[in-house]
């Protein structure tokens, strides 16, 4: 492409682009930079200095180095998928992009375990083996494109994650370059569960601010020998969770258990894969089982049973691969669906009990209506992972504050009910100050002096996940003025 | 009023039907946009994003520095041109986007803007203007242009300048595509231009129109031949308008949209008769059922232009629609079948050119691992851009499977890039286009029939 030299006197950028291996390894012009102003959260938008592509851990190290060195804030980005904000650069960080390291390292199937480099796609992991007859099981719906380092900082969930566990149930171990230049590996070897503290689990949905992850050792799984797929249409919502929370109680643990309700049903019938669910239904869900071959007709059986004591419309099981694949790829798609009936969406994360469910969308029902804003969710609802799709037009002016704010009461509702902020999306920008819901200062604090350890300039991924206790604002703006001098 | 101030309460004339930093009329269409809400679906689609890693060289980067100058963030300057002209225009983010956002759409609205507001100079204009409106256009000096090279491919010229090492004076990417320059034969609109009709073989069923495309019918008049054929074998008559011209495709990619709506217009009146436009080339299929599009700002010849393109169909589409006679001798040979962009993404059509290869006795279908992947030619992309579209071929070829004799294709610049790869990467598979498959098999019906009779 254009241009074979560094354009800029930023003294920098030339040594940041020395350090990654010239011009192709960097951005610093602002319309290259603006393709990075955002991740898959748009409501926050803020240029970066530059981008730089290392290809390996000492490059991203020495990166890290200079930005530490030279007080430069800083970040690290994958796919940009993320639905929180976790990459947007609000301090005009220096992106570090990990999309270039993306080899598949090694694959030890023998003892269930794969190698990859951060921005290594995590379908691709399960592409890679799936001949040889094993799987990586976190699957966010995101996975055609996000990356496993993202998935690693995000703690990311998916679909499956109702019977297999998120992404941090799937961690062996982790290289890591911490905020000064320092290359540590954790859970050396790939060895499960090791003696001492749990660092895995606190670097995993750390959301990029205690360190960047190089290199990820994760745990394969062998396919299930056998897995079957139904599809269920429901005229109440009320019955849709109720045979949800008797799936469960009959003692089936699903490999997935979604819901989608009736707007969230008219946008993924209006774009790109459409299954054909009647329009005029309240809710559907989607039912995955899967295992040894000997238990799965029956326990297909008991849903089929439970669905119909709970007033099934319809209820149908995928006859081969393609349709659950179609049942699935409209699943999957269905944030990005929303695109094809609103201009823009504001989609939240909450958990609650599942025996809310019924309660809950009786409130969210209410957000909408208050704010006159359309609501469409979208529900992992094995888990009591709820996800509201706060559909607006961000060129009407106020819109997007409404959108915000109606997207808080949501988070709001799910913490009155017992439930929690976020599931699977993590806090980034978004939800930072909602964490005020279930944390007071106090314990907020407790976890940024953990940040601090690892982060005491806390220049890497700055004014993500917490929100500013009011007592340490004072220390805060402190070390801002030393940042910044 | 004095002057000066009447002037300054009108409109500039450049700001009619502008957006935001988009100064000329038929500007990017903001509800192409709309529907993007930034999920990053389309990034592992995009051939470019993946050679480089970079967002500002992926769909939803692009979009949204689309989108950008229209809000006024950024002008239209080189620095924006670069993403924009580095899209390979394959459309593959088209078929991975949940939401259905027209990439390929916006970016040739948005080259439109950009050849307005720079446009190219030095070489590189001349070059361009010289091929996109002197030659492609022009049917007797594409017809020169084919003799030219038939004269430097039977005289012994090619010989002379590969063995004296002259054709080092060109770029590499020229000498590797003059290798595989096809041999060139006579063009059917030559062939057959005092032919009113050309007659179906038996009853007629149905009366088609043929494109006969620019670069197709002097580089691979054999294609056009092998569908005449085809379709006269179905009970077709086939008619050759004498005054259809290019389709436009490569001038709509370049920015040069008001070329473009030149030859569109010309076509339209050219097929006004026809019932069907039957072409073979997907890349031009795929520009003729866009037509509307190039005139979002002209009611009168949007409506024609939409009259038009219901018209037009792919050949293999066609074929499999009105249920073309299955072949009966056998072709013992193993193919793949590489899904041409225009084909799979632009126009949906993937399965029926794959049967029409399953019809045929004794050919076995080899899959292709991302099949649908461009394959780097992109109309002239490898000829402007061939850092990028060599890259790419690489991952193209890596795909082909090493034990099958044919790669199958709908679209000539697809052949082309193809056989380039194949010399290329030391591969020696034939690059044959899916119609002449089907119809080598009839003469091998027919030969074996004449043979017994």
């Amino acid at each position: 492409m254009r241009g074979k030299e560094i354009q800029t006197k930023d003294k920098h950028i030339q040594n940041l682009a020395k350090i990654v291996g010239g011009v192709q390894s960097i951005l610093y012009k602002k319309e290259d930079l603006l393709a990075y102003d955002c991740d898959g959260f748009t409501i926050h938008r803020h240029l970066p200095k530059a981008v730089v592509f290392p290809k390996n851990t000492q490059e991203v190290a020495e990166v890290v180095k200079y930005c530490n060195e030279n007080n430069l804030p800083f970040l690290a980005r994958g796919a940009g998928t993320g639905l929180s904000g976790g990459a947007i650069p609000l301090n005009g960080e220096v992106i570090i992009s990990l999309v270039r390291m993306k080899r598949l390292l090694s694959v030890d199937l023998e003892n269930r375990r794969a190698v990859v480099e951060p921005g290594f796609v995590n379908l691709k992991l399960t592409q890679s083996i799936s001949d040889k007859g094993y799987y990586y099981a976190p699957d966010p719906s995101s996975q055609y494109c996000c990356t496993i380092g993202g998935n690693v900082a995000e703690n990311a969930g998916g679909a499956h994650c109702l019977k297999y566990g998120v992404t941090t149930n799937h961690i062996l171990g982790l290289e890591v370059v911490l905020p000064n230049g320092e290359i540590i590996e954790i859970g050396k070897n790939g060895i499960p569960d090791q003696p001492g503290y749990d660092l895995l689990g606190l670097l995993t949905g750390s959301e990029g601010t205690l360190g960047i992850v190089t290199k990820i050792t994760v745990r394969i799984l062998k396919n299930p020998e056998a897995k079957q797929t139904v599809l269920a249409y429901f005229d109440k919502v009320s019955d849709a969770s109720q045979a949800v929370s008797d799936i469960i109680s009959e003692g089936i643990v699903p490999a997935a258990l979604e819901m989608m309700d009736k707007t969230a049903i008219e946008a993924v019938e209006a774009a790109a894969f459409p299954v054909g669910h009647p329009r005029d239904i309240e809710a559907l869900l989607l039912i995955e089982v899967d295992g040894i071959s000997a238990g799965i007709d029956e326990q297909i059986h008991q849903i089929l049973r439970v669905c119909k004591n709970r007033n099934v419309r319809e209820v149908k099981v995928a006859q081969d691969e393609k349709e659950r694949e179609r049942w699935w790829a409209n699943r999957k798609t269905g944030f990005g669906a929303m695109g094809a009936i609103s201009p823009d969406y504001l989609v939240q994360d909450g958990v609650i009990p599942r025996s809310k469910l019924p309660e809950v969308l009786e409130r969210i029902k209410k957000i909408s209506e208050k704010y006159g804003l359309r609501i469409a969710n979208i529900f992992h609802a094995g888990d009591g992972n709820l996800h509201p799709l706060v559909l607006f037009d961000a060129k009407k002016p106020g819109e997007t504050e409404k959108a915000l704010a109606a997207g808080s009461e949501c988070l709001k509702v799910c913490a009155d009910v017992g439930g929690s902020i976020t599931g699977e999306h993590g806090v980034g920008i978004e939800k930072r100050e909602e964490m005020r819901f279930i944390f007071n200062d106090e314990e907020i604090m407790a976890q940024t002096n953990i940040r601090d350890v690892f982060n005491p300039k806390n220049l890497l991924n700055a004014g993500k996940l917490f929100p500013t206790p009011g007592r340490c604002v004072e220390v805060k703006k402190e070390r801002k003025e030393v940042i910044t001098s | 009023m004095s002057l000066k101030e009447s002037d300054l309460k009108k409109d500039p004339a450049c700001t009619i039907n502008s957006l935001g930093n988009y100064l000329w009329s038929d500007p990017p269409d903001e509800n192409k946009w709309a529907d993007c809400v930034h999920c990053g679906m389309c990034l592992e689609s995009c051939p470019t994003y993946e050679q480089t890693g970079q967002e500002q060289h992926s769909p939803r980067g692009r979009v949204h520095l689309i989108k950008s100058v229209a809000e006024g963030k950024l002008e239209v300057n080189e620095a924006f041109a670069d993403p924009v002209f580095a899209c390979l225009d394959c459309r593959a983010c088209t078929t991975a986007c949940p939401a259905d956002v027209d990439v390929g759409g916006l970016i040739e609205e948005a080259r439109g803007q950009i050849r307005q507001a720079m446009p190219l100079t030095g070489w590189k204009g001349v070059v361009s203007k010289f091929f996109l409106q002197g030659v492609f256009p022009n049917q007797d000096r594409l017809h020169l242009l084919g003799s030219l090279l038939k004269f430097y491919q039977k005289s012994g010229l090619q010989k002379v300048v590969r063995k004296t090492r002259l054709i080092h004076i060109m770029p590499e990417h020229l000498v590797e595509m003059e290798a595989i320059l096809p041999e060139v034969k006579q063009p059917v609109r030559k062939k057959y231009k005092h032919a009113d009709v050309i007659k179906a073989k038996g009853e007629t069923k149905r009366t088609v129109a043929l494109l006969t495309g620019c670069i197709m019918d002097v580089m691979f008049s054999d294609i056009n031949e092998a569908t005449i054929n085809v379709l006269t074998r179905n009970g077709n008559d086939v008619v050759i308008p004498q005054n259809q011209t290019c389709c436009g495709a490569l001038h709509v990619h370049a920015g040069d949209r008001e070329m473009g709506r030149k030859l569109a217009k010309q076509n339209i009146e050219a097929f006004k008769d026809a019932e069907k436009v039957i072409v073979n080339a997907a890349g031009c299929g795929c520009m003729l059922k866009e037509y509307p599009e190039l005139f979002r700002e002209d009611p009168e010849w949007r409506k024609k232009a939409e009259e038009f393109s219901a018209k037009v169909e792919d050949i293999s589409k066609y074929l499999h629609d009105t249920d073309f006679e299955k072949p009966k001798a056998e072709i013992k040979t193993r193919i793949t079948y590489h899904d041409a962009c225009h084909l799979a993404h632009g126009q949906g059509i993937r399965e029926e050119p794959r049967n029409i290869l399953r019809s045929i006795p004794g050919v076995e279908i080899v899959h292709m691992p991302n099949a649908d992947r461009c394959c780097g030619s992109a109309g002239i992309y490898n000829i402007t851009n061939p850092e990028m579209a060599g890259a790419i071929l690489e991952s193209k070829m890596k795909n082909v499977p090493e034990d099958v004799e044919i790669i199958s294709m709908g679209n000539p610049g697809c052949m082309l890039q193809m056989a380039m790869g194949v010399l290329k990467y030391g591969r020696n598979q034939r690059i044959v286009h899916t119609v002449q498959l089907l119809d080598w098999a009839y003469q091998k019906e027919d030969s074996l029939k004449e043979g017994k009779g």
